[in-house]
């Protein structure tokens, strides 16, 4: 119990390199959160316009051949009853081929195959097309996929760089505080709970950029998402949200910070022993 | 009852070639201030780091109540049986002088369980050594040598250890609180049956030792009388 309430003290001894570490700790989230939320959204934004668009079928004639025997509106109509259909919108058109446009709305876009059938062995011939929206799926998600693959590439850019950052404070923090842990150790206390204290105060401090990290990340997510999708053609407004995933997600990447910088000390001060450190600084 | 003993020991420092401790054997009982005199580098703080359990000799055995310092847990050792007072005082620099002692107590697993029931313990081991609460409730980066000297002291006494062992305790302290400071190391060894162990070149200090035992070049020149 008092290691923990040692480690807390000490937060407040060491504000200056600490407030450093948080402010590290928490830009590295804040980035992460952003990317994070943006990568997910839009991840689930491409599953789900190729799930419409998938579920999406178009029922036309290839090209005019004429003697051939055309299909009726009320054929149409009645391709709608199909127990793989979820609804459909048939409706007169002058810009269509044969004046009809049909679309079939499937329950699962993996039922398409099924559903031709059924309409071939119901009479639709052979010059009639049943094909899925999902051929221009890449006309219209394609800047949504390269937000999703910039944010995913800068995640991780983000990720490397921070745990190199936090490695190097760590290294350097934990040479500051070499006659601390000597003090500590030539007091009697165990390395694992000299260990135990540091790790604590990193995670204190990372589970207060978390939260921190998580206000601005929330705000800032929605920003600079608008910021690079204005200016390409064909956008999409995307509508950033934070859900389970994400928070996991930063909840991870913190806890893999502070671990790093936990693994740190903990491997230092197994290499030390209290005389050498005291008599060092004497 | 003979509390601590040293068998044969010789000790090389890492890299270094020639043994700074040379086959030593000595013991020390209860009761009893043991005063370790002997010229700089002789090997008298090298002798104090390893029956203080703060480093481990590489020849012959060192026995606290009987057992072989290399067969147990050298951390307890420190923390619940033998106080040290540093020459350097060895404080936590940015914490208070009540609060170096409290967590000395709470490493030993003192007896005195109550928070502040451990602090009042800890104004009152100051106060022994001359050290007002005023002063205890300063980081330890404020105080004089003599003062953190002190509370190095009240540190060592904190968790009521076996065995005292005191690098020069009183070089730092004036004329007034060096009296005090050794009136208080002779009741530990007369009145607690501590055993203390001091290296010290203070003649006062040797004048309090119930033994004086002499190093030079690693050896010891002067045996104790009860060897």
């Amino acid at each position: 119990m008092y290691v923990i309430r040692h480690a807390l003290l000490n937060l407040g001894k060491n504000k200056g390199r600490n407030i450093l570490l948080g402010v590290i700790i928490f830009a590295v989230i804040t980035a992460a959160f952003v990317t994070l939320a943006i990568f997910n959204t839009t991840g689930i934004v491409i599953q789900e316009t190729r799930y419409t668009l998938g579920r999406m079928v178009r029922v036309a004639p290839r090209q005019i051949v004429y003697g051939e025997a055309s299909v009726s509106f009320e054929q149409f109509l009645s391709f709608a009853e199909s127990e793989y259909v979820h609804e459909a919108d048939i409706r007169e058109s002058r810009t269509s081929i044969n004046g009809i446009e049909a679309i079939y709305y499937l329950k699962q876009p993996e039922m398409l195959t099924n559903f031709e059938a059924e309409l071939r062995s119901r009479g639709l011939p052979d010059t009639y097309s049943v094909v899925s929206e999902e051929l221009s799926f890449e006309n219209v998600t394609g800047n949504l996929e390269n937000l999703h693959n910039l944010s995913l590439t800068f995640l991780v850019i983000v990720l490397i760089l921070g745990a190199f950052i936090m490695v190097l404070l760590s290294a350097i923090s934990i040479r500051e505080r070499k006659y601390e842990v000597g003090v500590l150790r030539a007091m009697g206390m165990k390395k694992k709970k000299v260990a135990l204290g540091l790790w604590i105060e990193i995670i204190t401090i990372t589970c207060i950029c978390f939260a921190l990290g998580m206000g601005a990340g929330t705000m800032l997510s929605q920003p600079i998402s608008d910021v690079i999708m204005t200016g390409q053609a064909d956008s999409i407004n995307v509508n950033i949200s934070v859900n389970a995933i994400t928070v996991m997600g930063i909840l991870g990447i913190s806890i893999l910070l502070a671990s790093i910088t936990g693994f740190i000390s903990v491997s230092w001060i197994n290499k030390c022993e209290p005389i050498k450190i005291l008599t060092e600084r004497n | 009852m003979k509390c601590l003993e040293i068998r044969n020991v010789s000790y090389r420092y890492e890299g270094g070639t020639d043994n700074v401790l040379k086959n030593i054997s000595a013991s020390f009982e209860s009761g009893k201030v043991y005063a370790i005199i002997g010229q700089s580098g002789a090997g008298k703080s090298t002798l104090l780091s390893l029956i203080s359990g703060l480093d481990i000799c590489r020849d012959g055995d060192i026995y606290y109540n009987g057992k072989n310092m290399r067969k147990i847990d050298r951390d307890e050792y420190r923390a619940k049986n033998v106080g040290v007072i540093f020459q350097s005082y060895n404080l936590l620099l940015n914490s208070t002088a009540a609060y170096n002692i409290t967590l000395s107590m709470n490493i030993s697993d003192s007896n005195i369980k109550e928070r502040q029931a451990k602090k009042n313990h800890a104004y009152f081991l100051l106060d022994k050594v001359g050290i007002d609460r005023e002063t205890a409730d300063r980081k330890i980066l404020k105080l004089s040598g003599g003062e953190q000297q002190r509370v190095g002291i009240a540190r060592a006494l904190s968790h009521d250890p076996n065995v005292v062992i005191a690098d020069e305790p009183t070089g730092n302290l004036d004329a007034k609180t060096e009296k005090s400071v050794l009136e208080i190391i002779s009741r530990l060894a007369h009145e607690d049956n501590k055993c203390v162990i001091i290296v010290t070149h203070s003649k006062k200090v040797t004048a309090i030792a119930d033994e004086v035992i002499s190093i030079q070049s690693g050896q010891l020149l002067c045996k104790p009388m009860n060897l």
